[in-house]
């Protein structure tokens, strides 16, 4: 027998009872685990169960509550909210408005074509296209809105006619003259050169000078060359035949020839 | 019938050319400092015995060198206003350089010389300084307190419309 083996015996003699309790815990252990597998069998359906309905719940739970939080972030930066948009926004417009355009020429066409015979449709389809673009012109053509007859250098207002109230027009005459003389200090080089236009979101105004006073008609909208030419000279006759030298100092006199000659928007 | 003429407030730098324009038209006076850029143009109907004139009044952004001023700005004014600091010599010791600035480029026009801020300065130190540099306002006002101010430009559209 050789040492180890003796010493095994030895072992045995000595730590019988002390071996018991291990092998006791060694069971329980075992036992529990078991225990464990068959609990996950029956607790995981539940815990999917739960999980899901918690999911389920969320917007009523908690969905008031982060709509609460959202509206109260978004009221503290609302600048910083309306900068993040404004592209999004823009270009959601721009969609927006294209397929309105878009959908209304669709309904003119519409319209032509049950008011055209399909036999006269088809020999002037030309024409029916003319018609549409015809159409569509008089639904955005340019309008007349106001016209100032303003005083070079004063910038005082000679004569207004005007649809609508907007804004004091002597004011508008002045800043108007103020804006005007500005760019033309600013950019004029050895060339004198006159501001003509300007843009401002659904206006332009159409800038026109004669010797004494300039004229500016607010528009609304599509000012293109055709229009513009046909402006410049229905107001150059209106400067050559009605004006007379007699009107820049009879403000109310002016005013009445203004409106006749503008109301029925002879452009 | 009323007549329209132009008006051009004039001076350096914060002398209270806005100020004083707002005293006029809002009858409101702002606390708050704030200086004119470019121009801001204000209207007001006023009635000179019995007949109207309508002055609209161009406030133009302050200067130390009146020859900067945009001449555009300043055409066709029946009358300048030319506003000092009571309270500051600087804004009036370059005066009559500047009124012969003005009566050479723009001799047909009469300027009316008003002393603001008079809330802020002694009277006898003032008229002391004023008389030494032989320099006669038309005014002396406040647009703080509103003294003159009404006067000043009920002054200047009377003189306006006899000058018409």
């Amino acid at each position: 027998m050789t040492t180890d083996e003796r010493l095994e015996i030895l072992k045995e003699l000595l730590l019988t009872d002390e071996q018991k309790p291990e092998k006791d815990v060694y069971k329980k252990i075992k036992a529990l685990e078991d225990k464990q597998e068959h609990l996950s069998e029956r607790v995981n359906p539940l815990m999917d169960a739960r999980l899901n309905a918690f999911v389920q719940e969320i917007p009523k739970t908690l969905g008031p509550t982060i709509t609460e939080t959202l509206k109260t972030e978004i009221k503290k930066s609302q600048d910083a909210v309306a900068e993040a948009l404004y592209p999004v926004m823009g270009k959601m417009i721009k969609k927006y408005v294209q397929a309105e355009i878009k959908k209304l020429n669709d309904d003119i066409n519409q319209k032509l074509n049950k008011t055209f015979s399909f036999k006269n449709w088809f020999n002037s389809k030309n024409d029916h296209q003319k018609n549409a673009a015809a159409l569509m012109a008089e639904l955005y053509r340019a309008r007349i809105e106001q016209i100032m007859v303003i005083e070079k250098g004063s910038g005082l207002l000679k004569a207004n006619y005007s649809k609508t109230q907007r804004m004091d027009e002597d004011m508008v005459a002045g800043m108007l003259t103020a804006i005007k003389s500005f760019v033309e200090d600013a950019f004029t080089g050895e060339k004198e050169m006159m501001l003509e236009r300007i843009d401002y979101e659904l206006f332009t105004i159409h800038l026109q000078n004669f010797s004494k006073y300039y004229i500016a008609v607010v528009l609304t909208g599509i000012y293109d060359d055709e229009y513009k030419s046909k402006l410049e000279d229905v107001l150059l006759d209106f400067a050559q035949f009605v004006i007379n030298e007699d009107d820049l100092i009879r403000p109310n006199q002016f005013n009445r020839k203004l409106k006749e000659y503008f109301t029925d928007e002879r452009i | 019938m009323s007549v329209s003429k132009k008006i051009v407030l004039l001076g350096h730098f914060g002398v209270g050319k806005s100020s004083l324009l707002r005293r006029f038209v809002e009858d409101t006076f702002s606390e708050n400092y704030i200086v004119t850029i470019g121009v801001h143009i204000m209207k007001k109907e006023v009635s000179i015995a019995g007949e109207q004139v309508t002055l609209i009044i161009w406030d133009v952004e302050g200067t130390d060198d009146f020859t900067k001023y945009r001449p555009s700005y300043l055409m066709g004014a029946a009358s300048f206003i030319y506003v000092f600091d009571a309270s500051r010599e600087v804004t009036y010791s370059d005066l009559k350089y500047n009124l012969e600035h003005l009566s050479e480029k723009y001799p047909h026009v009469p300027v009316h010389i008003i002393g603001n801020k008079v809330d802020l300065v002694d009277a006898n130190i003032l008229q002391e300084n004023l008389l030494s540099q032989n320099i006669k306002p038309d005014y002396l006002s406040s647009a703080k307190t509103g003294e003159n101010v009404e006067q000043l430009f009920e002054n200047v559209a009377a003189q306006v419309l006899k000058n018409d």
